[in-house]
């Protein structure tokens, strides 16, 4: 334990229950226990209904943990308490510490590629021109910046894809959180983004959680949380992937813990309280 | 710009909604208009009366018409309070009956000039010629109000007709937006003579033309009590009937307060069914947008962000609705004017305030309109309308 990296996410008693009408009781989350480190590249996996969306939800402040049903939860994002904060404050810290990916893309029609990534810097307090600027560079980065007027509608599935995770990294925030991120795109766009995620990873030290059922993604990852049932699965043990099944498999993903072999080639992006 | 692109995706509904307002606004422009012309009339007329006190012939119960002799205006001024008193003769300038109207009708007054010792507060303009002089006593000359010198085309030194007799034009007023627009100022001589004739026969033998008034205009001595000078004059004067201003707007205000409230309230409904269909446009538009509110909100778009897009959305579908209702209101109203200019008959009168206030309600009404279903999108669980399909 000489000097392990610093906890970006730490959370204890985490639980989640849903009402969803009469007596239709769902608890989504039991009571997790996680830590992730500063420039871990994490997978959630586990079947549908598990809870990892949930889990996904809670560590990027979109929901908050129950407080009732046992014992208090805590959450830690950079050291900061933030299992009570109100609204505004939650809304202001994934403002600026924190990009989202989606499944689904989840880009704004009537907003051009530049326009969905400045919304982003825009909702952090950046000027309007500071915003265009940074969401230019920011689809630079995953190599659309001559698409930077084209609606959604005029892209690709994996073009949005990358707009998309343009708008995540746009602020260079601690975290990353992504929703199943290649879940609509075929084999060799899935690798493209994948590619790009790894990359920021490694070049920006960001923080990646990855929720997916996509085999080859989690191997693609530093660590794999497990989940059934509301809980994370005890064994954090590397995934049972024959070697040459996990194709782009990283040199990290055998460390079975949270520490990387690797420093990232820069450090995380400073956590910004203001 | 975003706005305007929000705007366009449903362009029928978004249409259908500025109609609504564009509806509501052309109404409240074009029935306040209305009301605005009336006011003025009724102001104006308030203004003219000031301090004044109008004393009549009780004995007819016609308000201006019924004979009465000079001497009468020579009693009222050893009343206590009063400074002058002012015979003079007050006519339809036609005989013939015009329909109703709004409008004052058109009159002839006859007045000896200066009587009124420069007590008269009210003060005429002339864009051309000049006023009456006590030398015009005994010549047939006419100054003319805007509205009659512009329905006859008159210009100064044209000839007039009055009854018949030509008269000589030499001044015309400018536009006052009240009575004297539609009056013929004569000088007394030739008034009383007018008078004279129009009376029934009867009267005509004997009577002394030089004699003849109509009413009689009494200017209070400074500082002095109005309803009091005019109790006293009722008093000491046989037959004497006064009406002072406050009595005048007593009578006038209490008919056009509830004009006024029945033209408003007609205008209001129409506005109130315009508002109700912005917060439907906006409830549904909400409801389509709910993932992408949820998008929003989930990569830190501020609950304050997402309703002041919104309200500014629909203050936008107001704004642009009032500008359409008070263009065509404008338009209407223009043409409507025009066409009655030609019968002497113009209902409106479109104030810039009425303008000013068409629009800024209207984009009022539709911010208020959106805050509900704004502040309804700005609740919504992000994690739940990001689900939303």
């Amino acid at each position: 334990m000489s000097s392990p990296p610093p906890l970006l996410l730490e959370g204890r008693n985490l639980r989640k229950t849903y009402r969803l009408g009469r007596g239709n009781i769902v608890k989504a989350l039991r009571g997790v226990e996680v830590e992730i480190a500063a420039g871990e590249m994490v997978a959630i996996m586990g079947p549908s209904g598990s809870g990892k969306s949930t889990l996904m939800h809670i560590l990027g402040l979109l929901h908050g943990p129950d407080q009732d049903g046992g014992p208090p939860p805590e959450l830690r994002v950079a050291g900061q308490d933030v299992t009570r904060l109100s609204d505004g404050a939650r809304t202001r810290m994934r403002a600026r510490q924190m990009g989202f990916v989606f499944q689904s893309f989840n880009l704004i029609p009537t907003l051009s590629a530049l326009e969905n990534v400045a919304l982003a810097p825009d909702y952090a307090g950046a000027s309007s021109v500071a915003a265009q600027a940074a969401g230019l560079d920011a689809l630079e980065l995953v190599g659309l910046a001559d698409r930077a007027r084209h609606r959604p509608a005029e892209l690709s599935g994996g073009e949005q894809q990358r707009v998309a995770i343009a708008r995540s990294l746009v602020n260079r925030p601690a975290l990353v959180l992504a929703d199943e991120p290649t879940g609509n795109l075929d084999t060799d766009r899935s690798t493209e983004i994948l590619g790009l995620l790894r990359r920021f990873n490694r070049e920006q030290g960001q923080t990646f959680v990855l929720v997916t059922h996509d085999p080859e993604v989690a191997a693609a990852c530093d660590r794999i949380v497990r989940m059934r049932d509301g809980l994370i699965s005890p064994a954090l043990e590397p995934p049972a992937l024959e070697p040459a099944a996990a194709a782009p498999r990283s040199a990290a993903r055998e460390s079975p813990s949270v520490p990387r072999s690797a420093e990232p080639a820069r450090t995380p992006a400073p956590l910004r309280s203001d | 710009m975003h706005l305007l692109r929000n705007l366009t995706r449903r362009k029928v509904r978004t249409t259908l909604t500025i109609l609504g307002i564009t509806i509501g606004i052309w109404a409240l422009v074009v029935f306040g208009s209305m009301a605005n012309k009336i006011n003025s009339l009724v102001e104006g007329g308030s203004s003219y009366f000031g301090d004044k006190i109008i004393v009549t012939d009780a004995s007819d119960g016609v308000f201006g018409n019924a004979p009465m002799s000079l001497s009468v205006a020579r009693g009222i001024d050893q009343v206590q309070g009063v400074a002058v008193a002012v015979p003079q003769i007050q006519l339809l300038l036609s005989t013939e009956g015009r329909g109703l109207s709004f409008d004052i009708p058109d009159q002839l007054q006859g007045q000896l000039a200066g009587a009124d010792q420069g007590r008269e507060t009210f003060v005429l303009r002339y864009t051309r010629g000049r006023g009456l002089a006590p030398e015009d006593e005994g010549r047939n000359v006419v100054v003319l109000g805007a509205d009659l010198a512009r329905d006859a085309g008159a210009s100064v030194g044209g000839t007039f007709q009055v009854r018949d007799r030509p008269f000589e034009i030499v001044g015309i007023l400018e536009p006052t937006l009240t009575a004297p627009d539609t009056t013929a100022y004569v000088p007394l001589r030739a008034a009383q003579e007018i008078f004279a004739e129009s009376l029934p026969p009867i009267f005509r033998a004997d009577l002394d033309t030089t004699d003849l008034a109509s009413q009689v205009v009494v200017y209070p001595e400074q500082g002095a009590d109005i309803a009091a000078v005019a109790a006293r004059i009722e008093t000491q004067v046989p037959n004497a009937a006064t009406l002072t201003g406050a009595e005048f707007d007593t009578l006038v205000g209490s008919t056009t307060a509830i004009f006024n409230a029945i033209i408003v309230g007609v205008a209001l409904i129409s506005l109130v069914v315009g508002g109700l269909s912005v917060i439907n446009t906006m409830a549904m538009a909400v409801a389509e947008r709910t993932r992408e509110i949820g998008i929003k909100r989930a990569i830190g778009g501020p609950r304050r962000r997402i309703i002041r897009e919104l309200v500014t959305e629909a203050g936008l579908i107001g704004l642009i609705g009032g500008l359409l209702g008070l263009i065509l209101g404008a338009v209407v109203i223009v043409l409507a004017n025009e066409a009655g200019r030609e019968s002497g008959t113009v209902l409106f009168e479109l104030t810039p305030e009425t303008a000013f206030f068409a629009v800024v309600f209207s984009t009022g009404l539709g911010m208020l309109a959106g805050l509900a279903p704004a502040w309804n999108a700005a609740r919504l669980d992000p994690v739940t309308a990001l689900r939303y399909e």
